[in-house]
């Protein structure tokens, strides 16, 4: 029943590769603007944390799909150009991941960020010095289980971009099946292509936090 | 008997002697007048002690003091320094200030040791070795050598913000601020708190403490400042307020206060 | 068809939109909550529940679907030639695993002192979870509950990939195939119909949950 993998593993290879290539780049994407809009939304005034309300909102509050096909159909008939469809892709899960990840590091931020910054300046360290030694490691300790999950949420949700002619897995997926028919056996495969690396992942990154815990730090959080 | 000792062979002070001055300091929160028009000289070795109703912006003179909040009129000044002129460094000058927070502020993922010795390496950037001896220096000197391996979270209240004051005192600094150190603890972990600020007193080390600790106070302090509504209302030496305050204000706070500490 | 007619048209699927997710939130119940107390309070089998969480984190909704509808529903035409179905019992597996994870953490957070507490007064331990924890984990969660559902109807739009229900996501895209060919207006009162749907849902259930929180003194 599974003679098709060895036949089309170079093709399951390519879609996985893609896959993760997505995942990867909508998460440092989404943490590049995700700590953007935290900082905008802890320290700007009403106009910026108003559009930032609007941005969370627009795509915490819609569909991946929908945000999607905005991108790939509706963007270019507004504005008359072509895009790209690996960048628009690539930009979207960035956009669309940096509003969760902003809401994660908003609430690092907040639980850390004003008493352990007037602790450092007290000691004689710059703003720079204090985040660096200070509160950037505790950041990082604190957010790796929001991490985690947002990276497992993002690498189900990639498959979407099959279906704007990308070949990720699922992309491959269809197009196995479109050759041998095969459709029970080819979803059993992929489906546990993303579940091994899900669930690798995830372990790792559990272990990952056990090593790096310290007691009292993920006390704080929820 | 001590301190009238000190108070006796104390030699008179001059203008090089001010460590730190405020000159008419002045900071708004919002609605609230923290700091109206504050000035204030402490001298090296002083031991004084600000206390007054809660709200009344003590703490937030200090940190303007320590310049860990901006006065937003006024010049505050290290030594000759002055540290509210623009372009100057505030972090060499926070370097030579030690601060010790109420709610102790340790850095969590660092343990007692790492705590004390991040600075003096960041900032006074001693090698690694050096920064070590002074560090479990420090900590012994406080009594907390037990802890040295201990994160934040394992330790309790009075450990804690004798870390605290262990770091704000490793770097040797002109002055060292208190902002009621002893606050948020509970009443059982307060004296060995008490203790180690004792010590330092004993060694001549200058302090600003903002504290409600009376008999501290009365023990230690040598001048106290009784702040009340963003200014100061009434300085003078302890048993003077102790006995017989001047304002209304003062002999109203210190009633309740003393009624508070002999039901105890 | 102008654009209020494409309004309207895309209305139409809100129906199926919510219908879609109630069922699958009621499937993630009556899977989650079982799953989280035992998780919590029978350890020797918890591992299932470890295994069904992983599975229904790690498998892309879409990959089930596809599964499903036209894997499965080549040998079992019924139920999962359906495909109202299919959505729905697959979102309902997604949920449950997620919702088993909410209540875990609500009773983590309600504590154990009230297990305690209720055995204290002659109540065995699944009696004790009935009567005592029960209620307490339900408003717990509730904010963690709010944000699940506001998914479902968002993941609802997963159901066009399978074909043949015409909730909102099918028929935002059925506009850009038929004249006049709009790419701009079906996506667009698709995305503000949908935040429209999770917007209030999860502002109310945070406001009412943390409220109810502070009444019983969480």
């Amino acid at each position: 029943m599974f003679e098709f993998v060895s036949e089309f593993l170079p093709w399951i290879i390519q879609g996985f590769t893609l896959t993760v290539e997505i995942t990867l780049f909508g998460i440092f994407l989404g943490l590049g603007i995700g700590i953007l809009l935290a900082i905008g939304d802890l320290y700007g005034g009403k106009l910026v944390k108003g559009f930032i309300a609007i941005y969370v909102e627009f795509f915490r509050g819609s569909p991946l799909f929908i945000q999607l096909f905005l991108a790939y159909y509706t963007v270019p008939a507004l504005l008359h150009i072509p895009l790209d469809p690996y960048i628009t892709a690539f930009l979207v899960f960035g956009l669309n991941s940096a509003g969760y990840q902003k809401g994660y590091i908003k609430g690092a931020m907040e639980t850390i960020y004003e008493d352990q910054m007037a602790a450092g300046l007290s000691t004689g360290m710059s703003r720079a010095q204090t985040l660096r030694h200070v509160i950037i490691p505790q950041a990082l300790r604190i957010l790796i289980p929001s991490w985690t999950n947002e990276f497992c949420s993002l690498t189900k949700s990639s498959s979407v971009v099959a279906y704007v002619g990308l070949f990720d897995l699922v992309g491959a997926g269809r197009e196995i099946i479109g050759i041998t028919y095969d459709v029970l056996a080819v979803w059993l495969v992929i489906g546990a292509i993303y579940l091994a690396w899900i669930t690798g992942f995830a372990k790792i990154m559990d272990i990952i936090y056990e090593k790096k815990k310290i007691p009292g730090v993920e006390l704080l959080m929820q | 008997m001590g301190k009238q000792e000190k108070e006796k062979n104390r030699t008179v002070k001059t203008m090089t002697d001010v460590v730190m001055e405020a000159r008419n300091v002045y900071k708004t929160y919002g609605k609230l007048e923290a700091v109206k028009g504050v000035s204030l000289q402490i001298r090296k070795g002083d031991i004084k002690l600000i206390f007054g109703p809660s709200g009344s912006g003590k703490s937030t003179f200090l940190r303007c003091l320590a310049m860990l909040t901006m006065p937003d009129k006024g010049e505050v000044y290290l030594g000759e320094q002055c540290l509210t002129k623009p372009g100057v460094d505030l972090n060499k000058a926070r370097a030579r200030i030690g601060f010790v927070f109420q709610h102790i502020y340790l850095f969590r993922h660092l343990t007692a040791l790492g705590n004390v010795e991040l600075a003096l390496r960041e900032v006074l950037k001693l090698s690694k070795q050096e920064a070590r001896e002074r560090a479990l220096a420090a900590l012994k000197e406080v009594k907390v050598a037990d802890c040295i391996n201990r994160y934040p979270a394992q330790m309790s209240g009075g450990q804690a913000q004798r870390v605290g004051i262990a770091r704000a005192i490793a770097r040797n600094p002109d002055i060292i601020l208190l902002d009621e150190p002893t606050s948020a603890l509970d009443p059982e972990l307060t004296g060995e708190v008490i203790d180690s600020l004792r010590d330092l007193a004993k060694e001549g080390t200058t302090m600003l403490i903002v504290s409600h600790e009376m008999p501290f106070a009365r023990e230690v302090a040598e001048e106290m400042i009784f702040y009340d509504e963003g200014a100061i209302v009434e300085t003078g030496i302890p048993s003077h307020f102790f006995n017989s305050p001047n304002s209304d204000r003062a002999k109203k706070f210190m009633n309740r206060i003393i009624n508070r500490t002999t039901r105890e | 068809m102008d654009v209020w007619q494409e309004l309207i048209f895309l209305l139409g699927g809100v129906p199926l939109t919510l219908s879609i997710s109630i069922i699958a939130f009621l499937v993630g119940i009556i899977i989650g909550l079982p799953l989280a107390f035992i998780r919590v309070y029978e350890t020797e089998i918890s591992f299932i529940v470890d295994a069904y969480e992983k599975i229904f984190r790690g498998i892309p909704e879409i990959v089930l679907m596809l599964m499903f509808f036209f894997g499965l529903g080549l040998y079992f035409p019924f139920p999962f030639n359906n495909a109202f179905f299919v959505a729905a019992f697959v979102l309902g597996l997604r949920s449950g695993a997620n919702q088993s994870q909410i209540y875990r953490g609500a009773i983590r957070g309600v504590g154990d002192e009230q297990m305690v507490a209720g055995q204290s007064v002659g109540f065995s331990k699944w009696r004790a979870i009935w009567h005592i924890m029960f209620p307490q984990v339900l408003t717990f969660s509730t904010p963690g509950l709010g944000s699940e559902y506001a998914l479902l109807i968002k993941d609802s739009s997963y159901v066009w990939v399978i074909g043949g229900l015409a909730e909102i996501m099918t028929r935002s895209v059925w506009l850009k195939n038929v004249p006049p060919y709009d790419v701009i207006t079906p996506y667009v009162f698709a995305a503000i119909l949908y935040i429209a749907l999770t917007f209030p849902l999860a502002f109310w259930l945070d406001k009412w949950g943390n409220r109810r929180k502070k009444k019983i003194g969480l």
